[in-house]
């Protein structure tokens, strides 16, 4: 099944065209990586999925509803010098099942301290946005989209420049989402990320897309030279843990 | 000692017209602090400024067509603050010139046009009276008029205070839930007309973004929240408004200024001795050890 198809679709960025014949579908219960260079067309795309950006010619059919929609976008549209916590953060995704203007009750609440946990933020719930690290602030991000319940999650490279504990609680949530239905649509640069969480692959080159398995891109770049072994995150004579 | 404090602190308000400079000046005092918290909170400081300009050719207007008369001018204020609200708005989308350059250029003409219309119909006295306000003066009507817009401003800011705060935190998030974010801020650019208007009368067009941006300004030196932001605001306000018509009226001054000037002393305190910010919190470097919990 899939309520997002690709009908033909020609998108355009200051009357250039960035894609076109743009045909398919994201299926639901599974996590789709969109690959390709910077200006391949990717937050293009993105856009185009959301709605915010019209499109040239063909279509972007959605049976999602809109406010179930929900996007981490790359360069963060937050406000990070607005006095808002973590827990208030995450409290405001529960705007789709209960509207702007009631006020919060107990089961949201309880609700908000589950997800947090989850995430490992429960320490940060009182904490100002602004005084968030790259990683916590993903984290806290991915809270809210937990609790807006969102059935179609698109992240833009949700895994820059954050840690590789975060990156596994990220991974995680992700895929417990996707278990539970929701269409997952995520940008990527990492081979690794690819090979850990992706279903299905949509790689955009030269203006075009091409829908490819993981395991066809694996087989293809295996036998390349192994990758960098990671960075330490703790000393290693380390009884307990530091602040992560 | 408890007779002195009666005679300085409740005796002046046996007068009736400070009865209501006083009422006047607290429904003030509850309306505009939360808006000039977001004002700042959303790097809009100035633009309260330039609505105050903005409703000038409009109270002008109202005051040429029928004399002093508090609901017509406040009505010519509300329009032409809105009118140059929007306009601003419109021409900013258009052109593509950010909405402060915008807003910058049409503030001064309303400010000129006002000057100019207020000159036209009366004298001198009447322009101090419309730019400088005299809480003194307020009536009943006027009376009626302050509070009436002061508990819809509150009841209209309750009613759009989480998409307010989505807005300036995350408006993608908001145009996400099919709420945009141009109506939300449109109709709090509309609350800042309103609470001008009210001002006015009381404290003069300008005087009126005192009481709105002076405690907000003040508040950041004492708390990191939302809330207490607010709070705080609202209780410097309510204070300054207190404390600046027993100011003036022992000491007699005029009662704006006072009532501004005593926020402002309050400002300059919280930026030399305020929890947060201020000059003595940078000589207080300390920190929670590691592992302690976290609290605000």
């Amino acid at each position: 099944m899939s309520r997002l198809q690709l009908h033909d679709l020609q998108l355009a960025r200051g009357g250039q065209t960035v894609l076109e014949h743009l045909d398919g579908r994201f299926m639901d219960g599974a996590i789709t990586a969109l690959i390709g260079a910077n200006g391949s067309g990717k937050s293009t795309l993105i856009s185009a999925i959301m709605g915010m950006l019209t499109p040239v010619a063909g279509s972007v059919e959605s049976r999602v509803p809109r406010e179930r929609c929900a996007w981490l976008p790359q360069q963060l549209a937050l406000d990070l010098t607005f006095p808002m916590s973590v827990e208030e953060l995450i409290m405001t995704g529960t705007w789709p099942s209960h509207g702007g203007l009631k006020g919060y009750c107990g089961p949201h609440y309880r609700r908000g301290r589950e997800i947090m946990a989850r995430l490992g933020i429960s320490h940060l719930a009182h904490r100002p946005l602004g005084e968030l690290s790259g990683g916590q602030r993903q984290r806290a991000l991915l809270g809210r989209t937990l609790m807006q319940e969102a059935e179609l999650l698109l992240l833009d490279e949700p895994f820059a420049n954050v840690d590789i504990e975060t990156v596994d609680v990220l991974m995680e949530v992700l895929r417990d989402m996707a278990r539970q239905g929701a269409t997952i649509i995520v940008v990527l640069h990492d081979m690794e990320q690819l090979s850990r969480l992706a279903d299905d692959v949509l790689f955009l080159a030269g203006g075009h897309g091409r829908w490819v398995s993981p395991d066809s891109l694996l087989d293809r770049y295996a036998g390349q030279p192994p990758r960098a072994p990671r960075l330490p995150l703790t000393f290693p004579d380390a009884s307990h843990a530091g602040n992560a | 000692m408890l007779a002195m404090l009666e005679a300085l602190l409740l005796a002046p308000f046996d007068y009736g017209f400070m009865q209501r400079a006083l009422v006047a000046g607290l429904a003030l005092s509850l309306a505009a602090p939360p808006l000039g918290v977001f004002l700042m909170l959303r790097g809009m400081s100035l633009i309260g400024d330039a609505m105050a300009h903005a409703i000038l050719p409009g109270v002008a207007l109202g005051f040429l067509a029928a004399g002093f008369s508090l609901p017509i001018m406040s009505l010519g204020g509300i329009l032409s603050g809105l009118l140059v609200a929007v306009l601003a708005g419109s021409v900013s989308q258009m052109t593509g010139h950010r909405e402060d350059s915008a807003m910058a250029s049409f503030f001064l003409i309303s400010l000129a046009a006002g000057v100019m219309l207020v000159s036209l119909g009366g004298s001198s006295v009447d322009l101090t009276h419309v730019l400088f306000g005299s809480i003194l003066a307020v009536d009943t009507t006027a009376l009626v008029l302050i509070a009436g817009i002061s508990s819809l401003i509150v009841v209209i800011l309750a009613v759009i205070f989480r998409a307010l705060v989505v807005e300036c935190l995350d408006p993608l998030f908001l145009r996400g839930q099919g709420v945009r974010g141009g109506v939300v801020h449109g109709i709090f650019l509309g609350l800042v007309v309103l609470n001008l208007t009210a001002g006015f009368q009381t404290l003069g067009t300008l005087m009126a973004v005192g009481l709105m941006m002076l405690p907000a300004t003040t508040a950041r030196f004492w708390s990191h929240r939302l809330e207490g932001l607010i709070a705080i605001a609202i209780g410097i306000a309510l204070v300054a408004s207190t404390g600046g018509l027993l100011l003036s009226y022992h000491l007699s001054l005029p009662s704006g200024p006072a009532i501004i000037l005593l926020a402002g002393s309050g400002y300059v305190l919280s930026a030399l001795f305020g929890r947060h910010h201020s000059l003595t919190a940078r000589w207080r470097r300390h920190a929670a050890p590691l592992g302690t919990p976290e609290h605000d």
